[in-house]
């Protein structure tokens, strides 16, 4: 589905994305890990279009999309979450849902009715979407007045708002205690159910070899290892990328 | 009424088109330092139309608000690549290069025997048009005035839709706007137009109320105060802008023994203000928590 081949992204000197190559399968949720700045975010936004790549190809469902504007990706499925959350904080719940609202394909509605109306079936599936997200009480809250966890439960539920094909998660358990974290695991379970296909940028380990199919691990934006969540545990490159230095240490000892 | 208080009242009205054309500037984000470039086009098309034309006012005020779009979406159209600070200076430089143009241009012409069109430095005089109409002062005012609240009813409304969630969503945070599908490019363009065409609209009732106009009264000042009503008014609602308009004009002028330090009496309350309310008064956020429980579940 989502085909990455010889992507690179250099900043200056910096080479945080340098020559991946990653395939997503569709319905699969995939994980991409990688130590502090071995550029997962980076390859998330090459994705979503922040910046143009340096160099490689990015192909959704042979399309290129590459090529195309950021706000044109979206219209091939592609959606996601921030790193740092990245809210309106001044609109309420819903609104910030609204405006982030797709009819599904082929089921448009008119653009006049999109701009100036207020659609009653949109707004009953908005509703399922804050269901789903445990926001169905804080509806009418600015954005900003969530706590930290809701917060995160909204960014996720935007980003199904637009009903993506791909939805590229960028450490969404981050700063999340553990039950929490098992929350968002049955969330992400449930988003491959419906039919989509996941990329998770993740930290939390638990979360990652619990979840997802294949993995691919980023050490200085090359990929270093790639496989199922047993393969990468076991791997010894990826054990030296992450515990190289601690395991020195004790080698020392 | 006294005439006083009727001429008053009517620039406050006159400057809110104004603030409203910088507020729906700032609503995506841009700040600009040219919306009397739209407003002096505004003026002038309806100068010429009525007083050189005998055109009429419908006529006249269509033209204006057209005239007034197209200018704005022509400097949009040469700048929006550039942002922020570029953009203010870019507008900045296209109103002063209006003015300049204005001053230059001489073409009067003679009518009943007196000197009517633009004539340079001079101003264009003879806008005759509420004298010929038996136009009071307080008819004049009740006119603008009503133009005014079809404005902002219009507005009111406006600011309900997805489109202006939207705008507003370009103005906070275009990286995010995009990442959701939204093309900020569009919704500036589009919005700068439409602040054309506000101020283009209030150019064309000023013209006919003033009877003169000349190119200084389109200086860089006018369009200052113009944004300076948005930012204390606060970006929550068209209704910012007018209480920005209301504070200076009203209160301002009301104390009359200000008069000589006017200038100084208004950068010192903006500057209190906005340590006060570094958001404007009406906020976007103040504006949700008065209106959060209204306006529930229509968008
Ligand atoms: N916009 C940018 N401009 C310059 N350098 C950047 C930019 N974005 C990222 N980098 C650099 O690219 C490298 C990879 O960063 P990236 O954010 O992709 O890492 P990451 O894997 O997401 O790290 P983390 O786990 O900390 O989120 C880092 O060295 C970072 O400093
Ligand atoms: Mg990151």
């Amino acid at each position: 589905m989502l085909k990455l081949t010889n992507l690179a992204k250099y900043f200056g000197g910096v080479r945080a994305v340098d020559g991946l190559d990653m395939q997503i399968n569709k319905g699969e949720i995939f994980g991409l890990i990688g130590p502090n700045g071995s550029g997962k975010s980076t390859t998330v936004n090459l994705i979503c279009g922040v910046f143009p790549q340096t160099a490689g190809t990015i192909e959704l469902d042979n399309v290129d999309l590459g090529r195309l504007a950021p706000h044109q990706r979206i219209e091939f499925g592609v959606s996601r979450t921030f790193q740092n959350i990245r809210l309106f904080g001044d609109l309420t719940v819903w609104q910030n849902l609204w405006v982030a609202w797709r009819d599904a394909p082929g089921h448009e509605t008119s653009w006049l009715v999109n701009w100036f109306g207020s659609p009653a079936d949109r707004r009953h599936e908005i509703q399922k979407l804050l269901e789903f997200s445990g926001l169905g009480d804080r509806a009418d809250r600015p954005a900003s007045s969530l706590s930290f966890g809701e917060q995160r439960r909204l960014e996720l539920a935007r980003a199904m708002a637009s009903k993506p094909k791909l939805i590229l998660l960028d450490e969404p358990a981050a700063g999340m205690n553990s039950e929490e974290v098992a929350d968002l695991r049955n969330r992400i379970l449930t988003m491959k159910n419906l039919g989509m296909t996941v990329l998770l940028v993740e930290h939390v380990m638990d979360l990652v070899m619990s979840v997802t199919d294949r993995i691919t691990v980023l050490n200085f934006g090359k990929p270093i290892a790639e496989g199922t969540p047993l393969e990468i545990q076991n791997n010894e490159m990826v054990q030296e990328a992450y515990f190289g230095s601690a395991k020195n240490v004790e080698a020392g000892n | 009424m006294s005439l006083y208080v009727a001429s008053t009242l009517t620039n406050v009205a006159l400057i809110s088109f104004l603030a409203l054309s910088a507020y729906l500037v700032l609503v995506v984000g841009e700040v600009s330092f040219g919306q009397q470039a739209f407003f002096a086009i505004g003026a002038y098309v309806t100068a010429t139309v009525t007083a050189i034309f005998g055109g009429h006012i419908i006529l006249a005020l269509f033209l204006s608000t057209i005239a007034g779009g197209l200018a704005a979406l022509l400097l949009a159209a040469l700048v929006i690549r550039l942002s922020g600070l570029y953009f203010a200076i870019a507008s900045l430089c296209f109103a002063e290069l209006l003015r300049l143009t204005l001053l230059r241009i001489r073409i009067p012409l003679e009518i009943d025997g007196r000197s009517t069109g633009m004539d340079g430095p001079e101003g264009f005089s003879n806008i005759r048009w509420i004298f010929e109409n038996d136009f009071e002062v307080t008819d004049f005012l009740i006119l603008t005035v009503v133009c005014l609240l079809a404005l902002l009813l219009l507005l009111f409304y406006f600011e309900r839709t997805t489109v202006m969630l939207r705008a507003r969503l370009v103005g906070r945070d275009s990286l995010l706007a995009q990442s959701l599908g939204v093309r900020p490019d569009h919704y500036r363009m589009a919005f700068i137009g439409l602040s054309g065409m506000v101020a283009g609209f209030g150019g064309a009732l000023f013209a006919l109320f003033n009877t003169h106009i000349e190119p200084q009264m389109f200086g860089v000042m006018l369009g200052v105060h113009a944004l300076a009503y948005t930012v204390i008014g606060g970006l929550g609602a068209p209704l910012g802008p007018l209480i920005g308009v209301g504070i200076d004009i009203g209160l301002l002028e009301s104390i009359r023994a200000l008069s000589e330090y006017r200038m100084i009496a208004f950068g010192g309350l903006v500057a209190v203000l906005l340590i006060i309310f570094p958001q404007g008064l009406l906020s976007p956020r103040a504006v949700n928590r008065l209106w959060g429980r209204i306006r529930r579940r229509d968008v």
